[in-house]
Order: C-alpha cells, then structure tokens, then sequence
C-alpha cells in the first residue's frame, strides 16, 4: 500500500510538473514570439541604408549609422528566435522525459494498488433479500425515467444545437461574390482616371455650363476633412476618396445623390517603436494615390504603405502594410483592381537594391498572391490593365522600361526600353497602341504583343521591334495623356495642349491654354475636359478628324470656373462631374433628380 | 446462427467493399496503416511512386526525416502478420473464457495486447475505428478500404457470433488499458446503467453520419487512449484520456460500456452467440458440450456469492415474480411504448435533420465555404491556410458554395437517419425494460458481458471443476 501511495504521489508530482511545462509552453513562449514578430516588422519598416561613396560628395555617416542600427536590430532578432527556439525543444524534451517518468510511476501505483487491493479483498457476504420484487420494480422505473431524461437532454441539446443559425451561402449578404462585369465596370469610374485609367468616359449627358462661385450648376458640395490630391472614384451610388495628414489616414465615402458622408474608414498604421513619422512636401502630400473599387469593396493606398480595403457599408475588411516605400518626392501610384486582384505598382528608388514590384493582393483578403520584381527604380505613375488581342496585361511604366505582365501570375509578357528620368505620367492604352511619356521631351508609341506572341517567343524584349513611332516635343511631366483612338492629347503642366495623330505620331497642333495643369484630360463623347490648377474646366471640341473637313484645330466651347483650387482629375458619370478641389467634393450636374 | 458469418462476408462482397480492384490498392501500406480520411488523389497516386517523382532531401547532418502519417505505414507482410495476430488472439480468448476459464490467463492476454495491438502498433488499425472505413467505403465507391483493416473489423464480429464478446474480454487494447487501472471498482446503479449506455448508440450514429459524408473519423480523432499508446498527442487528447482512465480506476470500462461504438455492435452479436460466457461451469461449457456431459437444470445453486463480483454490472439477478395487477400495467405500458416507438424514432429524425446547420461543418467544404463566404462579407478578420489556398485555385467561390450546399443536404438526409436510429434504440430501450424477463439463476449478461472471468473463481461449482480436473 506504502509503495502504490509513493506511485500514486510521485505521479500527481509529475503530472503537475508536465501541466506547468504545457502552460510555459502554451503561455509564455508565445509572448516571446510575439516580440520577435514586433522585432521584424520594425526591421522591415526600416530603410535599407546603403553608405553614399564619398566621391558623391555627401557625408556617410547617417547611412553608416543606419546600417549599424539595422545590424543591432537583426543581430537582436536573431538572439531571441535562438532564445526561442532552445526553450521550445528544452520544453518538448522536459514534456517527454516527463511523460515516460509519469508512464513507470503510474505503472508502479497501479502494480502496487492492484496488488494492495487484491490482498484486501474481502469474501462475499449475501445479504438477504426480501425486496427483490419491490427492489426490481424500482429499479426499472428509474431506469426508465433515466432514459427518458437521457433522451430529453439529447433533445435539449440539439434544440440549442439547432438554434445556431446557419450561413445562407445563397444570400448575397455582406459583400457579394465574383467579380464586376465589364458592362458596370465601363458605367462606373471605379479607378484614377476610370475604366482601365484610360480618362474616357462612357457618357455622352455630361454638363457643359456650371459655375462653382454663383452655385449654378452644382447639385451638392461637400467638405472632405483630409486634404489628399487623389481622385474621386464613383460606383452606382457612392463616390470614394481618401484623405491624409501626417497622423491620420482615412477613407470616405459619399453619398452620389446628396452628397452626405456615408461613412469613414480610419486606416491604422502599425505602431514602430522608434519609427520617424513620414514627411512629405505638400506637392505630393499624404493622399496622393486614387482608390479603386470592384462595385464590392473599395480599397486604398498610402504613402505610409498603408494598404486597406473596406465594404460598400464601411466594414473594414482587411488591412495590411507594405512597409514604407522609398520614394524620393512620396508615393503616388493609384491603385488597379482586376478581377480577384488589387495590383499595386510599389516602384522604389535604389534600383540595384530590387526593391521595386508590382504586387497583387487578393483583395478579399489582402493577402499576397503574387509580386514581380521590377527592373527600375521609383516612380509615380499607375498602372492599367487593358486586352490585347483578348490577352488581359498590365502595363506600367518606370525608368526606363515600359512592362507588361500577365496579371494572372504576375509572368512578364513583353518589355521596351524607351523612357527615361522621372516617370509620373501614367501610360494609356488606345488605338491597338500604347503610349508612354518621358518628362519633357519624348512621347511613345508602342505596339504591344498580345497572347500568339506571348505563347510563341515567351517574354521580351520589344524595344526594337515594338516602337511604332516616337516624337519629341515639349511632353508633361505630370497629366497622362488620352485619347479617343485617333487623336492623342497631351496637357503639359504649364498649359501647353498638345494633338498628335495616334496612327503616326503626326502632331496635328498646340494650344497654349496659359495656365498650369496638374488633373489629367478627359475625354467625354466629342469633348476634351481639361480642370486647370486653378479650377477652371476647359471644355473644348474633338475634331473629327476626317480629310475632307481639313486639319482639325482647337475649338473651346466653354470655360466653367469652380472657384477652388484642383489638383485631382475629375469623374465623368452618367450626367455628373465629380471634381475634388482642395478643401471641397463637388458633384456638377443639371439634373436634380439624380 | 452459424452462418452468420457467411451471410456478413456475402453481404460485403456484394456491396463492393472488396473488389478485385480494392484488393490490390488495398494492399498498399498506406490503406493498410492509415484508417483515416484518405483523398481520392492519394489513392491514384500510391505513395512509393510519390516517393519517386517527389524525392524527399538528403542530409548531411544525420537527421532523419520523420514519417510524415502516425504509426509510419506497414510493410504488406507486417500488416498480415497483425491480422494473424489479431486471429490468434482472438482464437486464445476464446479457449481462456469458455474451456480454461482463467481469468489470470485472460489477464496475462490483455496485457500482450495491450502491448502488441496498443504500444507497439500504436493502436492503429483498431477494429473500434475501423466500422468507420467500411462505411466511407460503403457510401462512397471511389474509397478502398484495406483488406487488413476489414479483417480487424470482421474476425471479432465472427468471433463474438460464436464466443460472445471475447474481443473485449482480452484482445482490445482499449479495453484492456481500462482493465488494468481498475483498482477500487465502484458499482453504477442499474437504473442509471442503460441510460449512460445511449451515448454509446448516440456515438456508433454519429460516427457512422460523419464516416457516410466523408467528413471526418470521429471515433479515431477522439480515441482518448491513442495518444497513450504513441506517448504523444494533443494535450486536450492526452486529458481526455488522462480523465477516462482516472474514472476507470473506480468505475470499470467506462469507455466500453458507455462510450464504445464498436462494443454496441458487439453487444448485439453476443445476445445470439453460440456459446457464451457462463458464472458455473456446466450447461453452456463447450468442453462439457463436446464431451457430452451436460449439466442438470440445477447448475447454479443460488448461493449469491457471484452477485457482486462483476465490476461491470453484467450478472443478472433471478427475477422476481410479477402478480396480475404488475402484469396490467406492463402490457399498458408496452402497448404505449409501441405506439410512440414510430413517433419517437421520427420526431428525434426530425431533431437530426435540424442539426445539419451543426454537423455539416464537420466536413471540410463545408467549413471552407462558410470560412470564404465569412472573409468576403467581411464578417471574419484576415484568412486561414486553407481560404489561402482555395483562393490560389482560381476555383469559382459559387462552385465551392453549391458543393457545400449539397453536402449540407447530405447531412439533412443523414441526420434523419441519425435521430430515427437514436429515437429507435431509445424506445427499444424503454420496452425492453418494461418487459417481463424470466430468469431464475444469477447469469451473466450475454449482451454486457466482456467475458473478463473475474466472476469464475466466485462460483463453488467452478471450484469443484477445477478440483475434478487437476484431481
């Protein structure tokens, strides 16, 4: 009995020994994880100093001292992922040891307990038992009554069980499934500059006359409360922008109708401890990328990094970071939604460094699905994703290549070689051709290879073979150029308007509008929109470009002010402008009806 | 009786369990060592030719990869090798409980196949677990179930048709572990005996609904003694099992008698078994059977010094007489519990088929469908591995919610089967213990009985056959 009593204690010992390892195991060692997780976010926020060769004139000892600081950070984390590791198997090795400790133990109890017990046996002793009738009576009554209670708290359970409601997955509650057709992706201005960022509208009923200082014209107006030089994007009924100042980031959405704040989405930026706040001039500002939206969801992009999507009612949905981009003047790529797909164009400077990409998040999600290193270094522009020959691609521009990649997998389908300092203008997709700006002195024409030619010579290099035609000129630095597929308009930032034949490069003409420009030109029907920095709306007429009526000329037909300073291109939906002066969300419409 | 047996294996045959084709995929050691869920995928690929086109890496250092399933697969030969063993034990048992009547001996085999069937093959395949991949087998054509896995299965079916429940007696590991802890036996009410018993139907039907959908082995991943048996295991496992086997110091085979799925398949069987465990010597002993010494009517004497000596509350006491008026009220009784018997099976069906909402999300689909339609409504935070990965599929999440959508209706369907076998056994219950049952000696229980022998040395009359023999 002593022994199976020394058995029974020494494994309660054990036992309780093994439970404290599980609860240092289950407890304390995520803790530590948890601060090793802290540790590499903060060493993934951090710039990646290179030290500045001293012939470049510049002093080396910041980027020394930041070199230094990263080599203490990983030098840290790696300490503790060792610190962690070698607690983990002391732990598993404590646990195993314990459990053949606990196994002899138990088995001696049980030896000794069994044996205890067989030598205390005592020899039957029948009682009499007069009862036996009653006895057995009683006892298949409550026999019965503990079935029939067995079966009642089954019931019970399951009647709880069954209350738990079940997930219609036929509903189309929450955000619905699938992608947006191409039908409402064309009615809508999901992204900068509209469908497939190509600034054309699909509507003919746009106003032509409104005037922001007498009221005439604007159906509502609304204060955004952070500044951010973003465009408004619009789905049916609902118009999104965002807005920033070094503290804040936020996403809104207005009400297309009336213009009431639907909702606003604060976006967090994790919290690096030691971390500098990000600064940025006031040209590029804290909000300079346009969000998109897949008619679900809507999701947007900051200089921070800062990636998040939200529902059409405000739900955040997920929310990510992408670490601080290093970008000379701030990051102001918009965002491309295709299909599944939210494809950033996360250019950095240091090209030897590879740390430009263009990324896809999954944008029900936010995780990765694929990302591509990008040969070049930072720039400004966006990317679009248009058909050639039924091939889906995306192309974007950088310095000095113009890229286009699949944007199933991210696969780079053709590449030239044509464009070359800081790249801001984003690229258009018109007339079987693609064009891509230089800053101030070259404008491209490239013919793009679709899908027989992907399949048939892999990626490539086109540079050679895919320059239809190339012109210098006076090219802006800033607005994207558009075009209705046979004329090409460029606006320079200092008002030059510039029109070339799409089919050869032939300029056809130049107006001076004298005034600056910063909003890209739109096009809407038979007229070109063009909202000068100080607000003012060009609206001119798009020659039809036909021989026999001669060379097509600039021809404005209205100039409408607003009264504020623009810097964001406006929206063109179905009756209505949406323009996003500096302070102010306007809706410019002549019908009151909606 | 007899050809009961045979009738099982005919019926087996038929329903296609073992086909020529079965056979051959059955006798790879993956089926063999692996009674859990296997993917149609891993049966077009058998793992040897996996092995070949995916060669794992070698290292340098000395460390060896582990296998990646648990117990690692059997050779072809190995895997026969335990249903031989399996045979032998089994044919051991039965010559220990009904012609030596030893329970040391009966002991000794428990500990050996606590050993063997438990420690060393790791309790895997289990005949407990393995009901479950006879049904995956039976509701869906594109599963093989292995040939050894199916002998676990049968040969203690077989045997108990003939012997009663000689499998529990000394051959199940499961059972055995519970033998050997039980130290200070606390006797349950008799009243409180059947109804903890309906948990055991409750599971056999829950396993089986889950087996039949393909959603999940429920009988393996809560075996509460298998983490005991590999010396490792989830922690919530290892407590669970810690638990059972604390409660079966005190009460004796617990899992068994209340929890234990194959054991109520077992219980049915030994009810028509040809021989079966008996306290005295004598009427049913086959040894005297053969031998033509048949005892008198009179074998027990009545002297009640069995009555307590069974822990698992198997020995039933001669019944007492009913008069007229209790013989009124039973068969009003009866006659009640007949009628409801078809209303109570149907209306706790209903209850089952209302739980799909529940038990659907057992299956995997179902669980994954709900997890991406939670996501995209934005009503769950971030995404799982498995969102992950259906996601990088580019398969359409309409595809995946109409796949879930029909496995929910399997699940209505099945949960009627579910709660109709539940109110069956329920009611069944209920008549059987309002029926009058004649008995005039202290017997064992053919069902309950887990033919341990604890009750042989309890017998005079076992005394004086033990003496005759070695006189």
């Amino acid at each position: 009995m002593a022994t199976a009593m020394v058995g029974g204690a020494f494994s309660v010992i054990i036992l309780t020994l093994i439970a404290v390892n599980h609860f240092q195991r289950a407890v304390l060692l995520p803790k530590r994880e948890q601060k090793l997780e802290v540790l590499k976010l903060e060493l993934r926020s951090r710039p990646n100093p290179v030290p500045t060769p001293a012939f470049a004139g510049a002093s080396p000892a910041p980027a020394q001292a930041g070199v230094e600081g990263n080599e203490q950070l990983t030098s840290q984390i790696r300490q503790l992922d060792l610190r962690i590791r070698q607690l983990r198997i002391r732990r598993y090795d404590f646990a195993r040891k314990g459990a053949y400790l606990l196994l002899a133990s138990a088995v001696t109890f049980l030896i000794a307990a069994k044996c205890a017990a067989v030598f205390r046996r005592k020899l039957p002793a029948p009682q009499p038992q007069p009862d036996r009738h009653d006895r057995q009576f009683h006892d298949a009554k409550w026999a019965r009554q503990a079935v029939t209670g067995g079966l009642v708290m089954l019931g019970g359970a399951a009647l709880i069980l069954a209350l738990i409601p079940e997930i219609d997955l036929s509903a189309s509650g929450g955000v619905p499934a699938g992608f947006a057709s191409k039908e409402d992706v064309a009615k809508n201005w999901p992204r900068f500059r509209g469908p497939a960022g190509l600034g054309v509208s699909a509507y003919t009923n746009i106003p032509t006359n409104w005037n922001g200082k007498t009221g005439e014209g604007i159906l509502w107006k609304t204060k955004v409360p952070l500044p951010g030089h973003n465009s408004p994007v619009v789905w049916d009924d609902r118009v999104f922008l965002s807005g920033a100042d070094p503290n804040k980031r936020e996403v809104y959405c207005f009400d297309a109708l009336s213009g009431r704040t639907l909702w606003t989405g604060p976006v967090q930026s994790p919290t690096v401890p030691g971390a500098k706040p990000l600064e940025l001039g006031e040209a590029t500002g804290y909000a300079a990328p346009t969000v998109a939206t897949d008619g679900r969801r809507v999701c947007a992009i900051f200089p921070t990094g800062d990636v998040a999507c939200f529902d059409f009612a405000g739900k955040r949905l997920w929310a990510t970071n992408l670490g601080t981009p290093d970008s000379a003047y701030g990051y102001t790529s918009s965002l491309e939604i295709y299909r599944n797909l939210l494809l950033i164009q996360y250019d950095q400077e240091n090209v030897e460094e590879e740390k430009s990409k263009l990324i896809a998040l999954d944008v029900s999600s936010g995780r990765i699905v694929w990302q591509t290193k990008r040969p070049v270094p930072g720039s400004w522009s966006s990317p679009i994703v248009v058909e050639v020959d039924g091939c889906p691609q995306v192309i974007t521009c950088g310095n000095p290549w113009v890229i286009a990649y699949d944007p199933s997998d991210g696969t780079e389908l053709w590449r030239a070689k044509c464009i070359a300092g800081d790249i801001v203008p984003s690229p258009i997709y018109a007339g079987g051709l693609v064009f891509a700006i230089e800053a101030y002195t070259k404008l491209v024409a490239i013919r793009p290879t679709g899908r027989p030619v992907r399949q048939a010579q892999g990626r490539g290099d086109i540079t050679e073979t895919g320059i239809a035609w190339s012109v210098e000129d006076s090219t802006p630095d800033i607005c994207s150029p558009v075009s209705n597929g046979q004329l090409l308009y460029l606006l320079t930032t200092d008002g030059l308007l510039l029109c070339y034949q799409v089919s050869d490069g032939k300029k056809l003409w130049e107006k001076d509008l004298k005034t600056n420009f910063l909003a890209s030109p739109s096009i809407v029907g038979d007229k070109l929109y063009l909202l000068s920095a100080e607000g003012v709306m060009f609206i001119s007429q798009i020659g039809p470009f036909d021989k026999a009526q001669g060379r097509p000329e600039y021809k404005e037909l209205a100039r409408c002010e607003l009264g504020e300073p623009c810097h964001a291109s406006p929206a063109f939906v179905d009756g209505r402008i949406y323009i996003r002066s500096s302070t102010h969300l306007y809706c410019i419409s002549n019908r009151r009806d909606g | 009786m007899r050809r009961c047996p045979y009738i099982i294996v005919c019926v087996t045959v038929l329903l296609g369990l073992v086909s020529p084709a079965n056979v051959a995929r059955a006798s790879s050691p993956w089926f063999t060592a692996r009674p859990v869920l296997s993917t149609v995928e891993g049966m077009a690929v058998p793992p040897t030719e996996a092995n070949k086109r995916f060669p794992p890496p070698e290292f340098e250092s000395g460390y060896v990869q582990p296998s990646p399933t648990t117990p690692a697969p059997r050779q072809d030969i190995y895997q026969y090798i335990d249903a031989l063993v399996l045979l032998a034990a089994l044919g051991i048992s039965a010559y220990l409980v009904l012609k030596r009547r030893s329970r040391s001996a009966i002991f000794a085999l428990a500990v050996f196949s606590l050993l063997y069937f438990g420690f060393a093959r790791m309790g895997c395949v289990c005949s407990v677990g393995a009901i479950q991949n006879i049904v995956l087998s039976i509701f869906d054509r594109s599963y093989a179930v292995p040939i050894v896995v199916l002998a676990f299965f049968l040969l203690p079916l077989i045997f108990t048709l003939f012997f009663g429940r000689v499998f529990c007696a000394g051959v199940c590991p499961l059972g055995a572990i519970q033998d050997l802890v039980l130290v200070r036996p606390v006797r349950v009410p008799n009243w409180l005996e059947g109804a903890l018993r309906l948990f055991a139907y409750v599971y056999l039907g829950a396993a089986i609904l889950f087996a039949a959908t393909g959603s999940a082995f429920i009988i393996c991943r809560y075996d509460p003694f298998v983490s005991f048996f590999r010396l490792s295991g989830n922690w919530n496992i290892l407590t669970l099992g810690g638990s059972v086997l604390l409660v079966s110091v005190f009460v004796g085979r617990p899992y068994c008698r209340f929890v234990c799925p194959y054991g109520v398949i077992l219980r049915q069987l030994s009810r028509i078994s040809r021989w079966n465990v008996t306290i005295a010597p004598g009427r049913q002993d086959p040894a005297i059977v053969m031998t033509g010494l048949t005892g008198g009517p009179d074998e027990c004497i009545q002297c009640r010094l069995c009555e307590d000596s069974c822990p698992f509350g198997a020995i039933r006491e001669p019944t007492a007489d009913w008069t007229g008026r209790d013989y009124s009220i039973g068969k009003k009784r009866l006659a009640l519990l007949m009628v409801l018997l078809p209303v109570l099976a149907l209306s706790v069906g209903w209850a089952g088929s209302r739980l799909k909402n529940v038990t659907a999300r057992m299956h995997a689909t179902v669980r994954l469908a709900e997890r991406v339609y939670l996501e995209d409504a934005g009503k769950a935070e971030g995404t799982t591995n498995a969102s992950l990965a259906f996601r990088a599929t580019g398969k359409p999440t309409e595809q995946l919610y109409a796949e879930a959508s029909n496995i929910r209706a399997k699940f209505t369907l099945g949960g009627w089967f579910f709660g109709g076998f539940v109110g069956l056994i329920a009611g069944l219950k209920l008549i059987g213990l309002s029926r009058r049952v004649g008995r005039t000696d202290y017997e064992a229980d053919r069902a309950s009985c887990l033919a341990c022998g604890r009750c042989f040395e309890y017998c005079p009359k076992e005394h004086a056959r033990r003496k005759g023999i070695e006189n």
